[in-house]
């Protein structure tokens, strides 16, 4: 398996410096989930990198379904997104802000 | 269970004491689960945050690197550079079950490659494109890392918040009720049977 990148070409870049050749390069938010609906078809990608914005910017319902997925596991960077969802499940699940 | 709509009768009793018992030893089970669940997610939980600190961090660096080796040797130079990669680090995805929840078990082969490893001239680049290249690979290492302890304890959490779910419908609805219904038809019983006494002791008389 692989790790897959998607976004525009400021974010992509550097990925394919590290080696990475699963690279979809996105313009704009329109774009974006008939790209993602083709990556998730592969059966070859094992981690998915996005940028918070992006993941942001998608469908309620295909980012719960991308936080459900095992194979791909969704990872986003950029900006606060990822560890403030992170926050509100533990909040949600415990009880109590431990993050 | 509307307790008007319950027969009150011995074998309807006898059904309700094994419901009660049932409902009890799972109420029972699933606080034990759901306990453990917190354990394991206690146990993640650091390690979570010191990675996705980390995983910001690395972040942070990379776009720097990579954007002062836009600026010096411009952008098409690096995306040129970029494309003259070879060998994808390879993933295998496993999964792995804990207490019930299938988690990701993520190894992955070699991230980090030497400079005559990359595919690239040393000559015709500069170190600015080397050095974003290393704070990438770092960035990937890390982003395997995380992404088996973040979905880890994502699936964690969702299991821990069903359970709860369960264990509370267990504990404030389903015993309640039916321990509702049960004394209903003891009551009832009970009621039949003086009345049957009296209705015998009248006869006598």
């Amino acid at each position: 398996m692989e790790i897959a990148v998607i976004g525009n070409s400021e974010f992509t870049t550097g990925f394919r410096l590290a080696g990475i050749k699963k690279i979809y390069e996105t313009k704009g938010t329109n774009d974006l989930v008939p790209t993602l609906q083709s990556v998730l078809e592969e059966r070859e990608v094992g981690v998915l990198v996005i940028h918070n914005d992006d993941l942001a910017s998608l469908p309620e319902q295909f980012r719960i379904m991308l936080d459900e997925m095992v194979t791909p596991t969704t990872i986003a960077l950029g900006g606060a997104g990822e560890s403030s969802n992170l926050r509100d499940k533990i909040k949600q699940a415990v009880g109590v802000d431990l993050w | 269970m509307a307790v008007q709509d319950i027969k009150p009768t011995r074998s309807e009793l006898i059904e309700l004491k094994r419901k009660i018992k049932l409902s009890e030893s799972g109420h029972k089970i699933l606080k034990m689960k759901r306990d453990g669940l917190i354990l394991e997610f206690f146990e993640v939980l650091e390690k979570a945050k010191s990675v996705r600190a980390e995983l910001d961090a690395d972040f942070d660096v990379a776009t720097e690197k990579i954007n002062i080796a836009k600026a010096v040797e411009g952008v098409v130079t690096v995306r040129s550079t970029a494309f003259s990669f070879k060998d994808a680090p390879q993933l295998v995805v496993e999964s792995k079950n804990v207490m019930g929840v299938v988690v990701p078990k993520i190894e992955s082969s070699s991230v980090r490659k030497s400079l005559n490893e990359r595919g690239y001239g040393i000559i015709g680049t500069s170190s600015r494109i080397d050095e974003a290249a290393d704070a990438y690979e770092i960035l990937v290492e890390k982003i395997i890392l995380a992404a088996e302890i973040e979905t880890t304890i994502k699936k964690l959490l969702d299991e821990i918040e069903k359970t709860k779910r369960r264990v509370n419908a267990l504990e404030f609805k389903v015993i309640p009720e039916l321990i509702e219904a049960r004394n209903f038809i003891i009551l009832r019983l009970d009621e039949m049977e003086r009345e049957n006494t009296f209705r015998l002791k009248r006869i006598k008389s």
